[in-house]
C-alpha cells in the first residue's frame, strides 16, 4: 500500500479560478475529473499517463472501456463511513481486469487501510491528521482471512490443508 | 458445535488486539471518539445510557456451557452480576467500563467467543432456530451452512460499511422459528424434487418504522452457491442503498422501491460474479469445505435414538404442564428438547444472573452434552435431553428457578431493555412487561389464554419485535414523558400465527399504568369471543381488530382525561 503525500503527488489535476477547467489540454499526469475526461476522452492523445477521478455513486462500469488508457483511477470517500468505493475498487479489479493504480481520496482513516488493500486500492491518500505508522502496522493484525479478496482470492476454505 | 481451528483461534485473537490498539489509540487521544464509535461498534461496544453495552455474539443460538460459564465469570469480574438474552441470541452486558474492553474481548477470545460484528453497518449475526439440528420437523440442518456464512461474512472488506446494518436468518425446519420474512435476507433450506438442498432466498424484510415483509427472489439456490448468491445482494445494496437518511437505509427500501429491477441487478450481478470475476468462482462452497464444518454438527458421542417414553404417565400439576409448554418433540427417538424459562416474576424477560448462567451451564453438562441454545425469545434450550431424566432435569431447574412452564404463554413475552439501559428508547419496556407478568401470575389463567405472543419495544427500533406479536407494545415519547402504542395481529411468520404480517394500531397511545388493564381487557375480549379451540391469534384473524377497540379504550382514566 503507497501513502500518497499530497505535497509530493506526481499527479496533477486541472483547476480554474470556478473549479475543474472544462477542457483541459493535453499533458502528462493530469488527474481528470469524470466530466473533463469525457470532454478530453475523444482526442486525447493514448500515449499519455492519465488519471481518472471517479465519485462514489458513479456506474464504475461505465469506464470500462476506457480503462487500458487510464494508469491510475481515484475513488472516493466523501464520509469514511461511506463504503461505495470498496464496491468500485472490487469491479474495477475482478470484473474489469484493471490494472492500473487506484488509490483512494477523501476522509482515508488508518482503521480503513485493511479493507482498501484487500478490495483492490494499492494507494491512499490518508487525511492529513492520520499516523502512517499505525496505518502500517493497521496492514498487519491478521493472520490470514476467511474470504478470498482482491490480492488474494482463495478463501481460507480453499487452501491447501 | 462449531470446532474453533487454530486458524479460527488465532483470527478471534487477532481481533481482539486489533481492538485493543485501537481503545488504546482512543484513549490516547489519537483516535476521536467519533471515529472510535464505527469500529468499537463492530466489535460490539455500544456507548448506553448508564455504561458502555456490549453485545457478544452467540453464532445462530449455539453455545457450550464452557463458554457460558466464561460468560457468567465476565459478569461477576466486569461487570453487575448479570447479562441480557436478545432477540437476535446475542448476550449483552450493560455495566463493562469502557477501558476494560479489550480485556474482555481477550477473555471471550479464550473461550472461542467474540463481539464481531453484532452492531454496526454490516452483516450481523446470523440467527436461526434454537432448535436447529434437532427438531422434528428439519428438512435440512441450518448449522452448519449457517457456520460458513458467519466465516464468510467475518471481515469482509467490501461489506464493512453498508448504508446501514444487515441482518440474516435461516430456517432448516417446516416450521419457521427464526421469522426469516423479518429479516434484510431470509433463508429457508429446501429441498427439491431430486432431494436436493437448496435455499429459498427471501431479501428486504425489516421491523422499525416501515415494518416489511421480506419477498422471495429465488425459489431455489443450489446451496453451495448461497456465498455467491448473498454477495451480489449486499453488492447491490453497498451501492445502491440510500445513504441520505439513515431512517431509509435499510435494503428494505431499496426493494421497495425498485421492485423488480431490483431483482434484476441482483440476478445480473450474480450471474456476471460467476461468468466475469476473475475468482468468481472461489466462493462457491466445495463439499468438502460443508463437510468439514458438518462435522462438529454431528450427534453428540453417547447419543442415539432410544425407545420413545410415555413421558406423561402418572405426570401431574407443575411437572405435567412444564411437560406441556418447555418440552419440545426431538428428530431423535426418546430425546427431547428443553426450554429453561426465562420469564419470571421480578426479572426482566431474558436476563441471567450470574449464578443462574452457572447454573444453566451445569444442567447443560448434566442433562445435554454440554449444549445450549439462546432461542429468539430470549429463553435458553437444552437441545439433547433423554426422556428417562425429564423428572431429574425438572426438579434442578425448578430448584434453580428455570421451570416456570410458560414457554408460548403470555408471560413468555418478548422485550428488549428498553428506556431503563437505551439511550435509544423512547420508554421503559422492563416495567411494562413486570406489570403484565404480575398481572397475569396465575397459571390456570395463563393456560387458559394459550399461546400468544406479547412483544414489547421500548422504541422503533423494534429489538422487542413488536410488530410480529400478536400483541405488540411500543413505546413513544410524547411531549417528553412515556406513552405506549398497542398493535394486534401481527406474525412471525410460523404456522400458528399465520403469513408474517406487522400488526395494526388499535388507537392513541396509552400511558404506562394503563396498559396491563389494556392488555387485561383484550384478553378477557378474546376469551368472550372465541370459538371452541381458538387461539388469541385465530380469533383476531376471524373477527378483526375493531372488537377489541373499544374494551382497551374503556380503560383509558389519564389519557382520557387528558384529551
Amino acid at each position: 500500500m503507497k501513502f500518497i503525500d499530497p505535497h509530493h503527488d506526481q499527479w496533477h489535476r486541472v483547476v480554474g479560478e470556478d473549479g475543474p477547467k472544462p477542457d483541459p489540454d493535453p499533458a502528462p499526469r493530469l488527474l481528470l475529473t469524470l466530466e473533463q475526461w469525457h470532454a478530453v476522452r475523444d482526442h486525447w492523445p493514448a500515449e499519455l499517463p492519465t488519471a481518472v477521478e471517479v465519485p462514489n455513486d458513479h456506474a464504475i462500469e461505465d469506464l470500462a472501456a476506457d480503462l487500458p488508457r487510464l494508469a491510475l483511477v481515484v475513488l472516493q470517500f466523501p464520509k469514511w463511513v461511506d463504503g461505495r468505493a470498496y464496491s468500485q475498487a472490487r469491479l474495477l479489479r475482478t470484473r474489469y481486469r484493471y490494472a492500473g493504480e487506484i488509490r483512494a481520496s477523501g476522509e482515508v482513516l488508518v482503521d480503513m487501510v485493511l479493507l482498501l488493500a484487500r478490495c483492490g486500492f494499492d494507494a491512499a491518500q490518508l487525511r492529513a491528521d492520520q499516523d502512517l505508522d499505525a496505518a502500517r502496522r493497521a496492514l498487519s493484525f491478521f493472520p490470514g482471512h476467511y474470504q478470498g479478496d482482491t490480492a488474494h482470492a482463495k478463501p481460507h476454505f480453499a487452501e491447501a490443508r | 458445535m462449531y470446532a474453533y481451528t487454530d486458524f479460527d483461534r488465532q483470527f478471534v485473537h487477532a481481533r481482539a488486539a486489533q481492538f485493543r490498539d485501537q481503545l488504546e489509540r482512543n484513549i490516547a487521544g489519537t483516535l476521536t471518539d467519533d471515529e472510535f464509535r464505527p469500529l468499537r461498534l463492530q466489535n460490539g461496544w455500544y456507548v448506553q445510557r448508564h455504561a458502555p453495552m456490549l453485545r457478544v455474539a452467540v453464532p445462530y443460538g449455539v453455545l457450550s456451557s464452557k463458554q457460558l460459564r466464561r460468560l457468567a465469570e465476565i459478569a461477576r469480574r466486569w461487570d453487575r452480576g448479570y447479562g441480557h438474552f436478545t432477540t437476535r441470541q446475542n448476550l449483552q452486558y450493560n455495566w463493562i467500563p469502557l477501558k476494560d474492553a479489550a480485556d474482555v474481548m481477550d477473555a471471550l477470545a479464550d473461550v472461542d467467543m467474540h463481539g464481531i460484528q453484532t452492531s454496526g453497518n454490516c452483516i450481523r449475526n446470523i440467527t436461526a432456530d434454537g432448535l436447529a439440528g434437532v427438531a422434528a420437523d428439519e428438512i435440512v440442518d441450518p448449522r452448519p451452512y449457517a457456520e460458513v456464512l458467519r466465516q464468510w461474512s467475518t471481515l469482509h472488506p467490501e461489506f464493512a460499511f453498508l448504508p446501514r446494518k444487515f441482518k440474516i436468518a435461516i430456517s432448516g425446519a417446516a416450521e419457521d422459528r427464526a421469522a426469516i420474512a423479518w429479516h434484510d435476507i431470509g433463508l429457508q433450506l429446501v429441498k427439491n424434487e431430486a432431494g436436493e438442498v437448496g435455499f429459498k432466498v427471501l431479501v428486504g424484510g425489516g421491523m422499525g418504522r416501515t415494518p416489511i415483509i421480506g419477498q422471495v427472489i429465488n425459489e431455489f439456490l443450489p446451496w453451495n452457491q448461497i456465498l455467491v448468491y448473498i454477495e451480489a445482494i449486499v453488492r447491490v445494496y453497498n451501492r445502491y442503498g440510500r445513504r441520505d437518511n439513515m431512517y431509509k437505509a435499510r435494503i428494505k427500501i431499496l426493494v421497495k422501491a425498485e421492485g423488480q429491477a431490483f431483482f434484476d441487478a441482483v440476478n445480473a450481478e450474480f450471474a456476471h460474479i460467476l461468468a466475469d470475476d476473475a475468482g468468481g468462482h472461489e466462493h462457491i462452497i466445495p463439499r468438502s469445505e460443508l463437510e468439514r464444518v458438518a462435522a462438529s454438527f454431528v450427534v453428540p458421542a453417547g447419543v442415539a435414538a432410544l425407545p420413545a417414553l410415555d413421558i406423561f404417565e402418572g405426570a401431574q400439576g407443575g411437572y405435567k404442564r412444564w411437560l406441556e409448554r418447555n418440552v419440545h418433540a426431538h428428530k431423535l427417538g426418546g430425546y427431547r428438547g428443553v426450554t429453561l424459562s426465562l420469564k419470571r416474576i421480578g426479572i426482566p424477560p431474558g436476563d441471567a444472573t450470574d449464578a443462574q448462567m452457572e447454573a444453566a451451564a451445569e444442567l447443560a453438562e448434566r442433562f445435554s452434552h454440554g449444549e445450549l441454545r439462546v432461542t429468539h425469545d430470549q429463553n435458553l434450550l437444552l437441545p439433547w435431553v433423554r426422556e428417562s431424566e425429564l423428572p431429574a432435569l425438572h426438579a434442578a431447574a425448578k430448584a434453580n428457578g428455570f421451570a416456570t412452564p410458560n414457554i408460548g404463554l403470555l408471560s413468555d413475552m418478548i422485550a428488549c431493555p428498553g428506556g431503563d439501559f437505551c439511550a435509544l428508547a423512547n420508554a421503559r419496556s422492563i416495567p411494562v412487561a413486570a406489570a403484565i407478568t404480575e398481572r397475569f401470575q396465575d397459571l390456570d389463567e395463563l393456560y387458559d389464554i394459550g399461546d400468544i405472543d406479547l412483544h414489547i419495544s421500548g422504541c422503533i427500533n423494534s429489538c422487542g419485535h413488536h410488530h410480529s406479536g400478536h400483541i405488540g407494545i411500543l413505546g413513544v415519547d410524547k411531549d417528553g414523558s412515556e406513552w405506549y402504542q398497542i398493535t394486534l395481529g401481527g406474525s412471525d411468520g410460523s404456522t400458528l400465527s399465520g403469513a408474517a404480517v406487522p400488526g395494526k394500531v388499535i388507537g392513541p397511545s396509552f400511558a404506562a399504568d394503563e396498559v396491563p388493564d389494556v392488555i387485561d381487557a383484550i384478553v378477557q375480549t378474546y376469551r368472550r369471543e372465541r370459538a371452541a379451540a381458538e387461539r388469541f391469534i385465530d380469533t383476531v384473524r376471524r373477527i378483526g381488530i375493531e372488537p377489541f377497540k373499544a374494551p382497551a379504550n374503556a380503560q383509558r382514566t389519564l389519557t382520557a382525561a387528558a384529551r
